[in-house]
């Protein structure tokens, strides 16, 4: 890995007595596409902009290539940021947006200029300078945010939930056109969702944080396979959680029935959370099944049906491309590899039923996200 | 319904432009006033630019409001950032702060205000004028400030506060990105800020009015002292110029607003905000060299080695160059080129003496009228005068000197003199009963008969009639002429000091007591009219006459002021613009004849006997007469009363219609 860049250490953030921020302590690495991962107020706004420089922690200091940044201002931090409704000044037309960073710095004209035409050729709006920012689209005036604050060839980028504004298509694709940006550039992005799926597709490492903590870092496979508790389980992707008890390594019981499975290290009867993924089940007779169940629900999703199945009144998700009507009874089998183990933690037991499952439900959770300031 | 609310909004329309009409008709009427529409004239507007005097106070006026205007904007605009940045309760608290100052009477603002400019003036900065255009501009900007915030802070609220995080994001310093980002955005708060503290600062009277010294006015402080004379149209074409000025301003103001929003939807083009660019940097520089040109010919100007000399007269009375007469000022500069003279006005011998009793003000030459003369001399408020200095004085006539109220002729030279005699109109009024003062207790006029609005004049008439003494201190003396004024009250159409002036030109009424001089312009307007002096009983003859008060600078100056005033051919020419009589042996001959011959002005000296001045009178006396004319006028309903009772009936109903017209149910779609 290349060299560490910026680093936080102990940083807690305080609003009227209220922690927003709980003892966080992170490292950056240079060139490196860093997502802060989370639902709305779990402190990632708040730690980008502590990184920004426009908010003091309340305890806790921001290292940058070692060097303690705490009381530098923003404005002399190596660091730009591309806010979540853009904030481009509305006085100015695209080019002097673009060049605003680069005229505060009494750059000369000709490289302005030509560092400008540059960065809207990356950005792809070439052509574009002399338009008033007001007569663009959405993901243009997103282009223009993203120019204005790279054309200061900052260290470090910033992104607030930058696409958060802009329809499903055109999130895609500027998913893959950010992505692309940052290895273009080859400069540190950290970039704040509450978008899961966003976070995994583009990111280097993901940092899940839930309540002002970090529950977990590490490479998207890494966090989407091997959650280390019931929040992170839940937030990245659908997961079945389920009770169960390790009895040694490689064995873990649950349902009643004893499976085995790829995880060792825990204590013998130690009481576990046991994950398994929607799409990792497969349907057989039920005769042939380890566990035998009812279909209570059934939704079409294109890719796939999400069935409800009732397991001895413990209803799971399943994803899977094989209809199955409701009321019919469905078995399952559970492969080693199917089944992740995890330490029991403050979050076992409030995810992974689908009791209350309903086809609203990942809207529902993304309008609550999209609250945050 | 909807033909009912469009003629409320049409009435309503009317009801508030209507004044602005009257006054653009006014200044385009050859007649006096509207009570004589006679032609259409541009001769007021011609009128109004050969008038110095006129154009400098206007000039003044302008200056104050554009300086403390600029000042206040600055200021508000910086205020209303930090109030923004302030804690939400904080910010509630202040914001509240600074609204109080917007309610507060005027009157309370002003008088806190001169108070606190005189306390520090004097007794912290020792200085003898400590109202002067700074303290009149500070007054000004204080004001104004409350204006400019309210109208900034809306737009900062509205302010995407991520723009001023990403200023700062690409480099600027927070006093940067105010400059460079804020101030765009809340710029339209800012310019209705700045034409709103503009328009407030050019009409404020209340508060100039107090914090005004010798030094320096405003136009409508000058204007409010305008008593003496009646309103010249010239006013009316200065008054329908500033109007238009607004007017003008704020439709340029809703014209940038729309074209603004418009540009916004359109694309931009190059040229187009390069060239708005220029515009710009052009205006401001205008704008800024105007300001401080102006200021730096105030400042300087003043400074350039003349004595400036502070005159405060009664307003209009002194010549000044209109109608052809000599101005006066002009004339004394020209002839003493090292001394420049200051002139500002005040409108009653009371405010004279409440502008010099309150301090921080330094004048060298007053005029105030006798019995305040007398007061003044009392109080020690005058100094005596070197005669060596005013060798003109030999040609004051005899009669005007050893007066009662400077018997040793040490502190005053006399300037005008006047008599209160009656002005009737012949057409109306029978010869055979103008036989005195009874002739305003005549049953016959009923109605048509004008009374004097002020205490002082109106118990002068009862005394003369009751035989009593004009300066008379005894209560039942005043008390039995207050009876005799209120047997007077069912015939007297009104009480009225400068509206008889229409009144009687007009001839809506036929008999009233007055000011000789004026009642010498009354019958030049309408040869109907004639004077009568009731020389059997008696008359006030009053004599205005100059002085310097114990707070002039320029003693020496103000007494070469004097003299030259003495001067007969001065003093004639002068007496062409006042129409009052000079007490100045000779100045006759330097008058037009019609002045000069006239038995108004100058009575022979066998009347002149009859006539007697007030004195001063103890406080609590002039106190007592004046709440007993109080009760006098109040006895019954003059006609006056009836009709200002329609008009106030007829506001309420039209103000309750405008607020009834959102509550009348809509009509529903035809067809």
């Amino acid at each position: 890995m290349s060299k560490e860049l910026i680093r936080l250490q102990n940083l807690t953030m305080e609003f009227d007595g209220e922690k927003v921020l709980d003892g966080i302590n992170l490292y950056f690495n240079d060139k490196e596409f860093l997502t802060l991962l989370g639902p709305s107020g779990c402190g990632k706004t708040t730690t980008l902009r502590i990184i920004g420089g426009f908010q003091n922690p309340t305890s806790g200091d921001v290292l940058f290539d070692g060097k303690r940044i705490n009381d530098v201002p923003p404005y002399e931090r190596q660091i730009n940021t591309v806010f979540q409704r853009y904030a481009l000044f509305p006085h100015l037309d695209v080019y002097d947006n673009i060049a605003f960073g680069l005229k505060v710095a009494k750059l000369p004209k000709d490289e302005i200029q030509q560092r400008v035409h540059e960065i809207l050729e990356v950005v792809g709006l070439k052509g574009y300078g002399h338009r008033s920012v007001d007569s663009l689209s959405g993901g243009q005036q997103q282009r223009v945010a993203i120019a204005r604050a790279l054309v200061n060839r900052p260290k470090v980028l910033l992104l607030d939930e930058p696409l958060a504004a802009l329809d499903l298509r055109l999130r895609k694709d500027m998913q893959n056109e950010l992505k692309r940006i940052q290895q273009a550039m080859g400069i540190t992005f950290i970039y704040v969702t509450h978008d899961q799926e966003e976070a995994l597709s583009m990111s280097d490492t993901v940092v899940v944080m839930d309540k002002g903590r970090i529950q977990q870092v590490g490479r998207p496979e890494d966090i989407y396979n091997e959650p280390k508790n019931a929040f992170v389980a839940d937030f990245i992707g659908e997961s079945n959680i389920l009770d169960g008890v390790m009895l040694s390594d490689y064995k873990v019981k649950f349902f009643g029935r004893t499976f085995k499975c790829l995880d060792a290290g825990f204590a013998p009867n130690e009481p576990v959370d046991v994950v398994i993924r929607p799409e990792d089940i497969d349907f057989v007779p039920p005769e042939e099944g380890h566990l035998v169940g009812t279909v209570t629900s059934v939704t079409f999703k294109g890719l796939n049906y999400d069935i409800i199945v009732d397991f001895k009144g413990f209803k799971w998700l399943i994803q899977t491309t094989d209809f199955q009507g409701v009321g019919s009874t469905v078995g399952i089998r559970l492969n080693p590899e199917d089944i992740h183990i995890m330490h029991k933690s403050a979050y076992s037991g409030l995810f992974g039923d689908y009791s209350s499952y309903s086809a609203e439900y990942d809207e529902l959770t993304e309008d609550a996200a999209d609250e945050e300031e | 319904m909807k033909k009912t609310s469009r003629v409320l909004t049409i009435l309503m329309f009317v009801f508030l432009y209507i004044p602005m009409l009257v006054l653009i008709v006014a200044s385009f009427n050859t007649g006096k006033d509207l009570t004589h529409i006679e032609g259409f004239t541009f001769s007021q507007y011609k009128e109004l630019f050969k008038d110095e005097d006129l154009l400098t106070l206007l000039g003044n006026s302008l200056l104050i409001s554009l300086l403390s205007t600029a000042i206040a904007t600055a200021f508000g605009t910086f205020a209303a950032v930090g109030i923004h940045n302030m804690r939400p309760k904080m910010r509630k608290l202040v914001m509240n702060l600074t609204n109080i100052p917007m309610t507060n009477p005027d009157i309370v603002t002003g008088i806190s205000l001169s108070l606190l400019f005189v306390f520090v003036g004097t007794s912290m900065l020792h200085q003898r004028e400590s109202l002067n255009f700074w303290t009149l501009l500070v007054a000004h900007i204080t004001f104004s400030l409350p204006y400019v915030i309210l109208n900034v802070m809306p737009k900062l609220r509205q302010m995407d506060p991520a723009l001023q995080d990403a200023a700062m994001d690409l480099g600027c310093t927070p006093l940067q990105s105010f400059f460079k980002v804020t101030i765009h955005e809340i710029m339209p708060g800012i310019i209705s800020g700045a034409i709103m503290a503009f328009t407030m600062s050019l009409d404020d009277f209340v508060i100039s009015y107090f914090v005004t010294g010798s030094g320096f006015s405003t136009l409508p402080v000058e204007i409010y002292s305008y008593t003496k004379k009646p309103m010249s149209p010239k006013i009316y074409a200065m008054f329908t110029l500033l109007f238009l000025l607004i007017f003008a301003l704020m439709i340029t103001m809703n014209i940038l607003q729309i074209r603004g929003e418009k540009r916004k939807d359109q694309k931009r083009k190059t040229v187009d905000s390069h060239g708005k660019k220029v515009f710009r940097r052009v205006c401001a520089a205008v704008c800024s060299v105007a300001v401080l040109g102006t200021a730096g010919l105030l400042i300087f100007g003043t400074r350039s080695g003349k004595v400036t000399l502070n005159v405060m007269n009664w307003g209009q009375n002194i010549a000044d160059g209109t109608d052809e007469t000599l101005d006066i000022i002009e004339e004394f500069e020209r002839r003493h080129p090292n001394i420049r003279v200051n002139y500002t006005t005040y409108d009653s011998n009371e405010s004279l003496y409440a502008k010099l009793s309150g301090g921080g003000l330094s004048v060298d030459v007053i005029i105030p009228s006798d019995y305040m003369i007398a007061r003044l001399i009392q109080e020690d408020m005058l100094q005596k005068l070197d005669f060596s200095n005013i060798p003109n004085y030999e040609y004051v006539q005899q009669t005007f000197k050893n007066t009662d109220y400077d018997p040793l002729n040490e502190y005053s030279v006399p300037y005008t003199w006047g008599t209160v005699g009656i002005i009737y109109n012949e057409k109306f009024v029978d010869p055979e009963d103008v036989t005195g003062w009874e002739l305003l207790w005549n049953e016959k006029y009923k109605g048509k008969i004008l009374m004097f609005d002020n205490s002082r004049d109106a118990f002068g008439i009862a005394q003369y009639m009751l035989g009593y003494d004009v300066n008379t201190e005894d209560p039942q003396e005043l008390a039995d002429c207050a009876k005799l004024l209120k047997e007077q009250n069912p015939l007297v159409r009104q009480y009225v000091m400068d509206q008889i002036y229409a009144a009687m030109e007009g001839e809506n009424a036929w008999i009233a007591p007055y000011y000789a001089g004026d009642c010498m312009m009354m019958m030049d307007a309408n040869p109907n009219l004639a004077f009568y002096l009731p020389k059997n009983q008696g008359f006030n003859l009053f004599i205005d006459a100059m002085c310097v008060p114990t707070c002039a600078k320029n003693k020496t100056e103000a007494e070469l002021f004097i003299n030259f005033l003495c001067d007969p051919e001065i003093s004639g020419a002068n007496m062409d613009y006042i129409c009052y009589g000079s007490p100045i042996e000779g100045a006759r001959d330097y008058m037009e004849e019609y002045l000069a011959e006239s038995d108004v002005i100058y009575p022979s000296d066998e009347v002149l006997k009859n006539g007697t001045s007030y004195s001063y009178l103890p406080a609590e006396v002039s106190r007592s007469m004046d709440e007993q004319f109080m009760a006098v006028r109040l006895v019954g309903g003059s006609t006056e009363g009836g009709s200002s009772t329609v008009i106030l009936i007829g506001i309420i109903v039209l103000l309750v219609a405008f607020a009834a017209l959102p509550f009348l149910p809509k009509r529903k779609k035809k067809k």
